[in-house]
């Protein structure tokens, strides 16, 4: 049997190395210590670590494919018997570079190798248990930030007997609570206890439209948008006669008042335009002067208002959207790139833009009011009436039925009224809802209740996470919190700047870069920083601080395509980062003169 | 004869005019994708992107991508009935009701889909819901049908043919009533090499006189030219088949093995100028998606050893070297739909040249060392499935690819930390791509500390290095392509599983042989069977 430590001991003389082994083996049968010693820096030991490591690590890149990283983490990676078996590992690391002692020159990148694994594991574990790793979302627009959301979820319970916060760790989506097998948490300070026993990741908050006799006119409203499979409930009540204005997603404006305006007489007319011929010019009652011209491959709109300003937009873009032009609304409602009349109607003969088509609708408001179209309902007394008004005119208007959806012309949203009460009030309970597709998240939370001595237990009640509840056991109140840890930092951070440069030509992003101010909380002093792609901001920010990790470093993490204004950035404190700098360096130069700082005699026959 | 010959004369200019050149077009520069590049690329991957191919036939002619592509934009009329747009999924096929023996489809029959055009909304639906939404593998498809769709409809539209750089952001196309247009439009309709060239001439004309900032770089632009019709990849491995072949057949004759030297040093050029080119073109490390990976760790193979038969002069090397470098090199230039072999800009994680050149080269040349191992085990292996008993010094050899390998995994896995320290925030944080590269770490150590501990011999060895292989599959490709999740995305992709799939079975078919072999003790003395 040829080996590598008989291939190191060539250098030896074959004497001295008898001798060494001879020492070596003597040592074990006199002494407890050193046969422990060698037993735990056994080759055995280390195949079995290295083995089992390797096929935990494979099992939880399959279980986080097919569940998720969460689960995986708290299993495997993250896991106590996990972080055992690592502690085991620098045991057996250790305990082998004592087997080989009296050390000679030989065993340099062993040692520095299997020395420099204990470093950089000893560094995790500080950065474990002394950094943080978090994210922050900085605005332009708002308030500098002075809090880290920390990857960690906490409870904060507020006892009933000094109004005092208590956090205590706990993540209910890993936890794996159930009915008989709840999480119990004391509540500090009082003999009552809060029993968490049930988990949804997919919270949601139901309002719904309760009979009240102290009530007023209240309807419910059901918005489905069939292509984005949306479908959104939403009361409404007439409070003391106030008209209820509720934004709906920034599109439109829903309004529920006493009665409905005197409609806004608008005028509409609408016109086949040709990509070969004149431009259409409106001709309404009260011509508005708004011309549509269709570009002769039919891949342009030009709209000209009635003060002969002009714009030109991408065919595909504007489909159906109304495009407002002066005081009018112009909507292209069809397009037909090869036009030809079939049996009567309109068609296309191939896809190609040889006689392009399109079918266009021209509004003109009466009062000119500009702003987001909306919806006005009213109750009436064959039940609730509507109507859509867009751009000071109304469009559309009409009773709405129970069970009658009618479309609202935003998007492909759809409207119905549910229900409508004389006197009503709105109630709302948080409860889960159905499961969620793949790669889609809701808002996570469990179930808990508070139980007191004698095990009197009161209603269970769902917390929310970013979101606090209330408990009672009928007597007394406790409020609770979910979410992640948000931890104080020494010093605030505020958004400058933020650019998303492109790659030419395209949307693509080509980088991040973050301008941020750091106002250090106890001098005052302020300190500009930059967050590219791979080069994060820090703070303090010095030589010394970035070498230790006692260091604030801000990365890139995401960022909103809808508000260039906003970005999020990933936190790091690490206070293990020099040692595992040394630990890694160790490594790749220990193994280095391993393989290659020794004479290769041996090795070639 | 005579009279043959003067037939023959008067039609020889007919025939070449009667294909119009366009030679001169290929090399106009085009902006697409957010990089600026020849037409001949820019035909080249609109027709991979449509076809996954870069040529069709249409009337029973066959058409190269720049013909083709030319004719969508200056004659749209009648394309929309050819069959281009791939489509291999087979569900998908049925739920659009396509004919099934089929593969590419025209546009008006894809057009005409109702069962496609439902899927495309469903996915449209979806992503509009959630951007980054994983797709069912149909919709998926669909997603993609829609994308090949939307290529045709852009240079039937001309509306993608961004020509003239008006713009630094963005060029843009020929207006409806460019001269220059009119004039390529004519030529090209009455195949007429005049009117042709006056169009080109003209458009020349306008691309130079826009803004001087927003142009091309003509260097850059010509390299690319050459670059895409040497297909020096292709080359190389043509190049590196022929040494391993006189390899074969020369058994130990000193001219049979300098003569596979100079292929395979004549192979390994052509892979270091596709790379400089690359390098040029893109101006960054060539090692930024599974294509180019895929083709650095054939060259990194080869380049190990021919290092090691530098030192060695041992010949299984280079054996070892060449079937692995070939398979990929082979892979890489037959399979472009599942390996994309276009430049495209990177996302802002990657675009750091230190990082790719440090830790992405190092990664990938530890694949390198791996596959020579493999490829040195796999003729230890064959010897004893052969009955010949290995000589001692391959088990060496293949102990010293290994050592390599083990250097540079470390290293890598390493660097990547330090790079996911500042680019991600965090040095580790078991990232299936960070996990499966030291998977493949502890299995090699493994395997080494099991040799160590005399639980295995040389023939372990080279079981162990054919059975570790197999994590670095994992590593490299299966992370990407199988278990597609993680924050090393921007490398994801579909396709290919079938083939890794056999190629595991395969090699574990291959190890139980040898297994079997071994037990059954058949040793004949070295050379009697075999080379």
């Amino acid at each position: 049997m040829r080996d590598l430590a008989t291939v190191e001991g060539r250098a030896m003389s074959a004497g001295e190395a008898a001798a060494r082994r001879r020492m070596i083996a003597e040592r074990q049968k006199t002494s407890l210590a050193w046969r422990v010693i060698h037993w735990l820096g056994s080759l055995q030991l280390a195949l079995i670590l290295l083995s089992t490591i390797a096929i935990a690590c494979a099992v939880a890149t399959f279980t986080e494919s097919s569940f998720n990283t969460k689960i995986a983490q708290a299993y495997i990676y993250k896991a106590p018997w996990f972080l055992v078996w690592l502690t085991v590992l620098c045991v057996n690391l250790f305990a082998v570079t004592l087997t080989r002692w009296p050390w000679q020159k030989k065993h340099t990148g062993f040692i520095i190798t299997h020395y420099g694994i204990i470093t950089l594991l000893i560094g995790a574990i500080i950065g474990m248990n002394f950094g943080f790793e978090g994210n922050v979302t900085l605005h332009k627009d708002k308030p500098p930030a002075t809090k880290i959301t920390v990857n960690r979820s906490i409870i904060q319970v507020e006892s009933p007997v000094d109004s005092a916060l208590y956090v205590m760790a706990f993540d209910a989506s890993t936890a794996g609570i159930s009915e008989s097998r709840p999480r119990v948490f004391q509540v500090p300070g009082t003999s009552l206890k809060i029993v968490a026993d049930a988990f949804s990741d997919n919270l949601v908050k139901e309002q719904s439209l309760v009979p009240n006799d102290n009530g007023v006119p209240g309807v419910l409203l059901r918005l489905t948008s069939p292509r984005m499979g949306q479908n959104v409930e939403l009361p409404l009540l007439l409070q003391g006669g106030t008209p209820q204005e509720e934004d709906f997603f920034g599109l439109a404006t829903i309004v529920f008042q006493s009665a409905l305006p005197e409609p806004v007489a608008g005028d509409s007319e609408t016109q086949m335009v040709f990509g070969k011929f004149a431009p259409v010019v409106h001709s309404g009652e009260n011509p508005s002067g708004v011309g549509v011209l269709l570009s002769e491959d039919g891949s342009k709109v030009t709209i000209r208002s009635a003060d002969q300003t002009s714009a030109t937009y991408l065919r595909e873009e504007i489909m159906k959207k109304p495009v407002p032009a002066g005081t009018a609304i112009v909507t292209i409602e069809d397009y037909w790139p090869d036009f030809q009349m079939q049996s009567g109607k309109p068609a296309t003969k191939s896809p190609l833009p040889n006689n392009p088509a399109a079918l266009v609708r021209i509004q003109t408001a009466g009062s000119g009011g500009a702003g987001k179209p909306s919806l006005v309902l009213a109750p009436g007394k064959e039940g609730v009436s509507f109507q859509l008004l867009r751009s000071g005119a109304t469009v559309a208007s009409g009773v709405a039925k129970p069970g009658e959806p009618f479309a609202l012309g935003w998007a492909d949203w759809q409207a119905e009224v549910v229900s409508f009460l004389p006197k009503a009030g709105v109630a709302s309970v948080t409860k889960p809802g159905p499961p969620l597709p793949d790669g889609e998240h809701g808002i996570p939370g469990f179930r808990a209740r508070l139980e007191s001595p004698g095990n009197r237990s009161g209603e269970p009640r769902w917390v929310e996470s970013g979101d606090i509840t209330t408990l009672t056991d009928g007597t007394r109140l406790v409020r609770i919190g979910y979410g992640l840890e948000l931890r104080p930092v020494p010093f605030s951070l505020r958004l400058v700047d933020f650019e998303v440069p492109r790659y030419e030509g395209t949307e693509t992003p080509s980088n991040f870069i973050a301008s941020v101010e750091f106002t250090d909380a106890k001098t005052g002093e302020k300190k500009p920083g930059t967050a590219r792609m791979n080069h994060p901001a820090s703070f303090p920010g010095t030589l010394w601080a970035n070498l230790t990790g006692f260091n604030y470093k801000f990365s890139q993490a995401e960022w909103n395509p809808r508000d260039l204004g906003e970005t999020t950035l990933q936190v790091l404190y690490d206070p293990g980062w020099l040692l595992k700098w040394l630990g890694s360096l160790g490594i790749c130069v220990g193994i280095a003169i391993m393989f290659y700082g020794k004479p290769r005699s041996g090795a070639s026959h | 004869m005579r009279r043959t010959i003067l037939f023959l004369l008067f039609l020889l200019p007919h025939l070449t005019s009667a294909a119009l050149d366009m030679s001169g077009l290929a090399a106009v520069p085009v902006q697409e994708s957010g990089r600026k590049k020849p037409f001949l690329v820019f035909a080249d991957e609109a027709m991979m992107g449509m076809t996954g191919r870069t040529s069709v036939e249409r009337d029973g002619k066959k058409l190269a991508s720049v013909e083709a592509v030319t004719g969508m934009w200056l004659a749209p009329a009648g394309w929309e009935n050819v069959p281009l747009i791939l489509i291999n999924d087979k569900k998908l096929q049925e739920r659009a009701g396509l004919d099934r023996t089929r593969k590419r489809y025209s546009y008006s029959e894809l057009a005409s889909s109702e069962g496609l055009r439902a899927l495309l909304q469903e996915a449209s639906a979806l992503r509009a819901k959630n951007p980054k939404a994983k797709l069912d593998p149909v919709v998926k498809s669909a997603a993609d049908a829609g994308m090949r769709l939307a290529v045709f409809e852009g240079l039937v539209s001309g509306r993608t043919v961004t020509l003239l750089p008006t713009g630094a952001a963005a060029w843009s196309p020929l207006g409806e009533n460019d001269p220059a247009l009119a004039k390529l439009r004519g030529g090209f309709a009455s195949d007429d090499q005049a009117s042709f060239d006056a169009g080109l001439a003209a458009l020349r004309a306008e691309q130079a006189s826009e803004n001087p900032r927003f142009q091309a770089d003509p260097g850059k632009i010509a390299a690319e030219v050459f670059y895409q019709r040497l297909h020096p990849f292709r080359w190389a491995w043509i190049l590196y088949l022929c040494a391993g072949i006189v390899l074969m057949v020369s058994a130990g004759r000193t001219p049979g093995y300098l003569l596979a030297w100079g292929f395979a040093l004549a192979g390994f050029g052509m892979q270091l100028a596709g790379f400089v080119f690359r390098i040029i073109i893109s101006g960054r490390a060539p090692v930024t998606n599974m294509y180019e990976s895929v083709v650095w760790v054939a060259f990194g193979t080869i380049l190990f050893a021919l290092v090691f038969e530098a030192i060695h002069r041992s010949r299984y090397f280079l054996m070892g070297a060449v079937p692995v470098a070939v398979v990929s090199l082979i892979l890489a230039d037959t399979q472009p739909v599942i390996l994309d072999r276009s430049i495209r800009p990177l996302v802002p994680v990657l675009a750091d040249n230190f990082w790719l050149t440090t830790h992405v080269l190092t990664i990938t040349l530890s694949y390198a060392a791996f596959a020579l191992a493999l490829g040195v085990a796999h003729i230890a292996l064959g010897k004893i499935i052969l009955g010949t008993k290995p000589a001692k010094s391959l088990y060496n050899y293949l102990y010293r690819a290994l050592q390599v390998g083990v250097l540079l995994l470390a290293i890598g896995t390493i660097l990547g930390g330090v790079w996911a320290n500042y680019s991600w925030g965090r040095f580790w944080d078991w990232d299936p791509k960070e996990t499966w590269a030291l998977i493949a770490l502890l299995g090699y150590l493994f395997l080494l500390h099991g040799r160590i501990a005399g639980k295995w011999g040389d023939f372990g060895m080279a079981v162990g290095a054919v059975l570790a292989f197999q994590s670095i599959i994992m590593a490299w490709y299966g992370v990407n392509f199988v278990l597609g999740v993680g924050l090393h995305s921007y490398g994801f992709g579909t396709g290919g599983f079938p083939v890794a799939l056999g190629f595991v079975l395969a090699e574990i078919a291959f190890i139980a042989l040898a297994v079997f072999r071994k037990n059954s003790g058949i040793a004949r003395p070295q050379g009697a069977v075999g080379a």
